[in-house]
């Protein structure tokens, strides 16, 4: 499983890093980082893709 | 257990006799409300209703009111067909007179929303918000301590609102702005009027257009004095962060910072503290649930997640069209206004199971008391979270003889779903 974030989308809510703090961080400049490109297939993280206000982090 | 706090009588409740605009309709019980919202939802989900009048503002053409959860994200989601920028927290189109103050960017649309928010989402990080958890629990437990000597100075006695649910969400607000301790009763009193919907207890006086311009005027002036002091002599706090940020060699203007500090103090004050008053109340309405949360911190995530969807301190947030098109079967034309009912939303059968019982270990829980999908998501989430989940452990801990003795006092606004008092008291038992 890969995660991809449009950092242009990102509002850095930090919803994502609520839910899986080892594979997001809103960094110094506001907008996610992906701190794992490739973790393991888990709730956490799918549930952080789907609740992104912005749409901004894709699987692939 | 109260009929109040468990069971809409939806057979009690005349649609016609429904109107969103009447501020006093907002203080009747919620079980009312809620059963209205359940039949506005399945019978009218896009109803109208006329603006409501306010002097020396001339009335716009109304508003459909949005109760659905699909709607509601449907239109969330797509900022460029349902804009922000003509007002997002008012009925009316705003006076430009106010938009200098009140204009932030909770009511601005992309490409400057999205500047703005990135200048200040910089320094609103959940790590940079980490940082400041010790100093929240500071807080936290040294407002108990004297709420608990309000109480043996009174019999016991003691106002959830004034005495736990105000002094935290203000003064954790402050201390991350660096505001002076002088300055904060001023802060508190004129933050109350913003969000007073017009409640003349909180205004006193003066009509709500000059309580408005007013308040706005001297946050607005305390934010420059500040600023200026924090350029001149930068220190660890919200303010210097925001004065020296910037974004493609961009900073936020003087008005833009004045601004987004109303939009904090507000926003970061009044809705913790709703979710705060209102988030006791309900859980002495639901002793079953407060025992159950009390005995587990595990389920201080969830059980914050469910107080914050059972209240939605904000109660909606307006967009308005920017052509014409169709949502959800509805069609509408560019310039219609849309009320996005969070509250209602948020116990929507079918997003929700069971959605009219509060239960603190409600997982998942997709509510949308921090707003729906879309760039305007609440930008103060993660912070009004971690300090909610702190507040009602030390609660817990610190008050677990806290007894809710009275009726609240509830906010004669449509906007805030806010408590004015809330009468309670510590009996020793602990």
């Amino acid at each position: 499983m890969r995660v991809h974030v449009d950092r242009e989308l990102c509002v850095g809510s930090g919803a994502c890093e609520m839910l899986a703090p080892d594979v997001f961080e809103v960094d110094d400049d506001g907008a996610v980082q992906v701190l794992q490109d490739e973790p393991d297939d888990d709730a956490a993280v799918r549930d952080a893709v789907s609740q992104c206000p912005t749409g901004a982090i894709a699987l692939g | 257990m109260t009929i109040e706090a468990h069971g809409p009588d939806l057979d009690a409740v005349d649609l016609n006799g429904v109107d969103l605009s009447d501020r006093d309709w907002w203080t009747t019980p919620p079980a009312y409300r809620h059963a209205a919202f359940d039949r506005l939802r399945r019978e009218r989900p896009f109803a109208f209703f006329a603006e409501p009048e306010i002097p020396g503002i001339p009335a716009g053409p109304g508003y459909h009111a949005v109760t659905r959860y699909a709607d509601l994200e449907a239109i969330s989601s797509q900022p460029a067909v349902f804009c922000s920028g003509r007002g997002a927290v008012s009925m009316q189109d705003v006076p430009a007179e106010l938009h200098e103050f009140y204009g932030s960017l909770i009511s601005m649309d992309d490409p400057r929303h999205a500047k703005i928010r990135r200048i200040v989402s910089k320094t609103f990080t959940p790590r940079m918000l980490e940082r400041t958890l010790d100093s929240v629990r500071t807080i936290v437990d040294d407002v108990l301590t004297r709420a608990r000597a309000t109480a043996e100075a009174d019999d016991g006695a003691i106002d959830v609102v004034a005495d736990i649910a105000a002094p935290i969400p203000l003064r954790v607000i402050c201390d991350m702005m660096g505001v002076p301790e002088a300055d904060r009763p001023g802060v508190l009193a004129n933050s109350n009027i913003v969000l007073s919907g017009g409640d003349p207890e909180l205004i006193g006086g003066d009509d709500p257009l000059t309580a408005f311009l007013t308040a706005g005027m001297e946050m607005a002036a305390l934010m420059e004095r500040l600023a200026a002091e924090r350029l001149a002599d930068p220190r660890d706090d919200l303010t210097t962060a925001l004065v020296r940020s910037e974004v493609d060699g961009e900073r936020l203007t003087h008005q833009e910072i004045a601004s987004f500090f109303i939009l904090l103090l507000v926003a970061g004050n009044e809705t913790t503290r709703n979710a705060i008053s209102q988030g006791l109340l309900t859980l002495s309405e639901w002793p079953q649930e407060r025992a159950r949360w009390a005995a587990d911190p595990s389920l201080d995530r969830t059980g914050v997640e469910e107080v914050v969807r059972w209240v939605s301190p904000v109660t909606w947030m307006r967009r308005t069209a920017t052509q014409d098109g169709e949502v959800a079967g509805h069609r509408f034309t560019a310039g219609e206004k849309f009320l996005l009912f969070y509250n209602a939303a948020n116990r929507d059968p079918e997003v929700f199971a069971d959605p009219q019982r509060f239960d603190v270990g409600r997982d998942p829980n997709p509510h949308v008391g921090f707003g729906s999908k879309g760039p305007h998501f609440c930008l103060g989430a993660h912070l009004a979270r971690r300090e909610l989940q702190v507040t009602f452990r030390a609660i817990f801990e610190q008050l677990p003889d806290l007894e809710v003795t009275g009726p609240p006092h509830r906010l004669a606004s449509a906007f805030v779903n806010g408590l004015k008092r809330l009468p309670a008291r510590l009996g020793g038992d602990r």
